[in-house]
């Protein structure tokens, strides 16, 4: 490998096969988390009244456990199609965000390449990915090494997800709510957020965002998710603009 | 429409949502590419999107605020966030969440 490196070859296969690796490695940790929403999203599903078939054929295709668990309350009463259709944008809007973050990453890919690529993000995925390569320069973006290992990180994503999704299908109706199964997601997902507030504009914002989180907790259509997104990024950047200033003030 | 017919329209319809949302920007990066400082400010959409997944289920019960720390998923959740701060170990800090959140459910 190191040979034909040498003599200019880039050594695509096992780069290829070594990224991905990588990326199922890198989002191990995470599996948990992503494993048990999977679960209580399959149990959902099943409460709600859906056939086995049509909570199969949903986690199959719609692949997107918050949407999901906004969309099936609806479901279940008969809401209008474009009700059920507009509630799962909203709580998806953080993904057009995210969007926008991994863009950068993904120009050189065909149409139908990005949007598969674009399909099977997930929040963790998309985490991951960008705390870690957020700050390769611009020219460096697209990589194989980072293509790759973003979808190593996927593939494990979806597994975990489908195969824990499927399990709640299929004992949906023998599951008790009393065990705490939504609970041990949360934690999870505490587990997975305290290491990212790495710097003091990141306490910040996210401090802001649970903040505006919990007073739009009331609101429909979990429109307090997306305007706690916003606000808690513009409060970490005033943040950190606030500590440049006093930085530069006091040399 | 049957109800089966109903379901399955609207599991098409949230496939494409998924797909519409998750793409939207790798499919019009070019036409609107996004300022690097805008790019930036990404950097902090994961800590905010995921601390405003977890507070509301921690601080709040039926759309209402609680705030008292013997409710079992708020004091679960405070010492979740310490022991992840000390141990940096998922697995500990699950462990104990779930311990004292059972415990306090059941007292």
């Amino acid at each position: 490998m190191k040979r034909s490196a040498l003599f200019g070859h880039e050594p695509a296969a096992s780069v290829r096969r070594e990224s991905f690796a990588d990326g199922l490695r890198a989002v191990a940790p995470a599996l948990f988390a992503t494993g048990t929403w999977g679960l209580v999203t399959g149990v959902a599903m099943i409460k709600v009244g859906l056939s086995t078939a049509e909570a199969l054929g949903m986690t199959l295709l719609v692949f997107a456990g918050s949407a999901q668990l906004a969309a099936l309350p609806l479901i279940a009463a008969g809401a209008p199609l474009w009700v059920v259709w507009l509630a799962a944008t909203v709580v998806n809007l953080r993904f057009v965000i995210f969007s926008a973050g991994l863009a950068p990453f993904f120009k050189r890919f065909s149409l139908a390449r990005r949007l598969a690529l674009g399909y099977v993000t997930s929040d963790i995925g998309f985490a991951l990915f960008l705390s870690r390569f957020a700050g390769t320069p611009p020219e460096e973006r697209g990589s194989t090494h980072q293509v790759w290992l973003f979808l190593g990180m996927a593939a494990g994503n979806w597994l975990a997800w489908q195969t824990m999704s499927i399990l709640g299908i299929l004992l949906g109706h023998a599951v008790p709510g009393e065990w705490g199964l939504d609970y041990a997601a949360i934690l999870a997902l505490i587990a997975l957020t305290v290491p990212m507030i790495n710097s003091r504009p990141a306490l910040a914002g996210a401090l802001a965002a649970a903040a505006v989180a919990v007073l739009g907790a009331g609101l429909p259509l979990r429109l307090g998710l997306v305007a706690a997104v916003v606000v808690g990024i513009a409060v970490a950047m005033g943040t950190e603009l606030a500590l440049e200033r006093l930085g530069r003030a006091a040399r | 429409m049957s109800h089966s017919l109903y379901a399955w329209l609207a599991i098409v319809g949230l496939t494409a949502v998924t797909v519409i949302t998750r793409s939207a920007f790798l499919v019009l990066g070019e036409r609107f590419p996004l300022p690097e400082r805008v790019q930036h400010a990404l950097r902090y959409a994961p800590a905010c999107a995921l601390s405003a997944l977890i507070a509301p289920e921690v601080l709040t019960a039926g759309g209402a605020l609680v705030l008292d720390p013997a409710s079992p998923k708020l004091a679960a959740g405070l010492v979740a966030v310490a022991v992840m701060v000390i141990s940096r170990s998922m697995i500990v800090t699950m462990a104990v969440g779930m311990g004292i959140f059972t415990l306090l459910r059941l007292l």
